[in-house]
């Protein structure tokens, strides 16, 4: 037996909700002021009132009646012309100063026959605890929930509790879904976070999805935790040229569509120019590319990609510039798989991983991340490109510090060969999925041509 | 002007024809309230309000008599005052004559056997704001006294009234013959239901639409049969 759902007008947020709230169901929403779950509660008020079956609001103590008007007028969902009508703002302020928790319980009652609402929102509902010592509370919160539940009503109970609360509020226990909102500080960035705490009779995205609040109300980021891929990779697929000559070379059984490289190496060693290729040949074949990049301006991009012939106006090659300390991971990879739709792309650079990293909260999540977009694209077909930098010019320790390259079908390593009084480039393929590779270590040199590989190395010792 | 501009300026609810005659105290012998009640009343909830004599005494007109009564018939039977005065309003919003619902809900009786005191108050309620006498019960045993003292035109049920007695008491109506049965419930037991005899079944929480043009629907059947003159 499957009960209805109640949408937020937020197709994100519904799918953390497996599809939306349970209809007819009480839902707590907490968090510290200013987290925004006024605004929530409004949100899901104005995408399901009707006048045939309105929306109550009614104001405690804590949330004044006059300020949740003002304000709520400042966002896009705020439809004036329902107000009155499909949407009803009530203050219950001065029934509970004067009459208490009977006299509320009373007047909610009499709201409900009278309005006969579909949805109802009492905001701030932890302020009434303060009208009441615990006995009262209890049996006040049975009368309410009880009342709540012989009606087709959804409703929300707004209030600003922790959540180390649930074990001592009794409403938490009342409640069919509870929906927490917070803010954690990662080195001097407020980062917001929506958890569902409880969802009666549902299955939820669990863990901390990131949202932010604008004129639209909270626009939610849903965590990426996709599961592994168990449909594999399509090895009687049409293999393609990756774009770049010196590794469709190296690759002995070409390239597969679909495929994620990552290409790690010091600074200038060519990372950014070999990732070039794979967009700009890719979107000369017809596979179109997006490009989001944390490194290189626009400005200095176009100016690179010039000097190969390339241009970023040109059609097929989609630009996605951010600022490395200006971004939020959770929404920038929402921005890219955007970008990925919209264009019909095949192709994704990200340039670079390092940069990225830098803007998520924490290595697991990162890794988390990484990983189901990796998924994600495998699943679509999408090739993706990822560069990575090394911190040293020359000794190489690690590939990657969050074991990145294991998720990655082929690992290219790019570095500098010190012989004598100058530095040579030497590319070599570390790992290929579902293919044979060449493990040589082969010189390469940029040229306007693109990249030429060279002999082997015949002395490896100038390599550490 | 001519005479329709002239009614549309009487207060709601009043008929044309209808003059203020009644005095307080004939009220309350005719209706039964106190005068004193009556007052506080006008004074409360402002929605009856009779016109002043020269000499600051109440008249009231026939009209404002039919709607005490209606007052008086809900309060008798438990509904608070502040409730009863909020039906009236709906109905004069709505244009609904008051006496004329009156002499037909005296004979549409539903009983509401319910088993959760919440969603009995707003059945009872609902049911109320469509003119409907009620009687309410909450154990089997005592909807089977109801049934045989008062007669009810409708049963409505709650399946899960009493370990299980609402199955009982659903057969119970439809052995009887007399009254037709709405099972209630939160489970999906409207097979369960038909078969044990129910003409209805509706899914809990109840939309309050549904649920009474249900009961109208159920009870225009019988109220046809049981009393034609009261509907003409």
């Amino acid at each position: 037996m499957t009960t209805g759902r109640l949408a937020s007008g937020s197709r994100r947020l519904d799918s953390i909700l497996d599809g939306g709230l349970p209809e007819h169901a009480i839902t707590l929403l907490i968090g510290l002021p200013g987290s925004g779950k006024t605004i929530l509660a409004q949100q899901y008020l104005f995408a399901n009132a009707t006048p045939e079956r309105p929306a109550l609001y009614l104001s405690t103590v804590s949330e004044p009646f006059e300020k949740i008007i003002r304000y709520g007028q400042t966002l896009s969902f705020f439809d004036q012309a329902a107000v009155g009508r499909s949407v009803v703002y009530e203050d219950l302020g001065a029934v509970l100063d004067q009459g208490g928790l009977a006299a509320t319980l009373e007047r909610i009652t009499s709201l409900l026959k009278e309005r006969q609402p579909g949805l109802l929102v009492i905001d701030s509902f932890k302020a009434l605890s303060a009208y009441a010592n615990g006995l009262e509370q209890r049996a006040f919160l049975h009368e309410l929930a009880g009342r709540l539940s012989a009606l087709p009503l959804s409703s929300f109970w707004v209030g600003e509790y922790a959540e180390q609360d649930a074990a001592v509020a009794p409403e938490f226990a009342v409640a069919d879904a509870i929906i927490s909102l917070s803010t954690t500080r990662v080195s001097e960035r407020e980062l917001r976070f929506l958890r569902v705490l409880k969802l009666r009779g549902s299955g939820f995205r669990g863990g901390e999805h990131a949202y932010r609040i604008g004129v639209d109300g909270l626009e939610i980021f849903p965590r990426l935790a996709d599961e592994a891929d168990v449909t594999g990779y399509m090895l009687d697929g049409v293999r393609v040229s990756s774009g770049i000559a010196a590794l469709d070379e190296m690759l002995a059984d070409g390239y597969w569509p679909g495929a994620s490289t990552l290409c790690v190496g010091p600074s200038g060693s060519g990372k950014t120019l070999m990732a070039l290729h794979f967009i700009f040949n890719g979107a000369r074949q017809g596979e179109r590319g997006v490009l989001a990049t944390l490194q290189e301006h626009p400005a200095q991009l176009e100016r690179i990609a010039a000097g190969f012939g390339w241009s970023l106006g040109e059609d097929g090659v989609e630009l996605l510039y951010r600022s490395p300390v200006d971004i939020y991971v959770d929404e920038w990879v929402y921005e890219l798989l955007d970008a990925v739709e919209r264009t019909r792309a095949r192709r994704v650079l990200i340039d670079s991983l390092s940069d990225l990293q830098l803007a998520a909260p924490d290595p697991t999540r990162f890794r988390e991340f990484i990983y189901s977009l990796v998924q994600r694209f495998s699943r679509q077909g999408v090739s993706v490109f990822m560069t990575s930098e090394l911190p040293d010019l020359f000794q190489i320790n690690r590939l990657f510090d969050d074991g990145i390259s294991h998720f990655a079908d082929n690992v290219v390593l790019l570095q500098y060969v010190r012989e004598r009084s100058s530095i040579r480039r030497a590319l070599t393929v570390l790992k290929t999925r579902a293919s044979h590779n060449n493990p040589e270590i082969r010189e390469f040199r940029i040229t306007p041509d693109g990249i030429v590989l060279g002999e082997p190395f015949a002395d490896t010792a100038a390599l550490v | 002007m001519g005479l329709g501009d002239e009614v549309s300026f009487l207060p709601l609810g009043t008929e044309p024809g209808d003059p203020a005659v009644y005095s307080i105290g004939a009220v309350e012998r005719m209706v039964g309230v106190p005068a004193a009640t009556l007052r506080n009343w006008e004074e409360r909830y402002k929605l009856i309000r009779p016109e002043r004599s020269g000499g600051g005494h109440r008249l009231y007109t026939r009209t404002e008599v039919e709607q005490i009564r209606f007052l008086a018939g809900h309060v008798e039977s438990g509904v608070h005052a502040a409730e009863a005065h909020l039906l009236l309003a709906d109905r004069l919003a709505a244009g609904t004559a008051v006496a004329s619902d009156e002499r037909r809900e005296v004979t549409l009786l539903v009983l509401l056997a319910e088993r959760d005191p919440f969603a009995a108050e707003f059945a009872e309620f609902f049911l109320r704001t469509e003119g409907y006498q009620v009687a309410l019960v909450f154990d089997a045993g005592e909807a089977e006294r109801v049934i045989e003292e008062e007669a009810p035109q409708l049963v409505v049920v709650e399946w899960l009234l009493g370990g299980g007695a609402g199955r009982e008491l659903c057969r119970g109506v439809k052995d009887g013959g007399v009254a037709s049965c709405l099972v209630v419930s939160s489970l999906d037991a409207r097979d369960e239901a038909l078969a044990a005899g129910a003409d209805a079944f509706l899914r809990k929480p109840l939309e309050p639409l549904r649920f009474v043009s249900t009961v109208r629907d159920l009870l225009g059947r019988s109220a046809y049969l049981a009393a034609p003159a009261a509907v003409a």
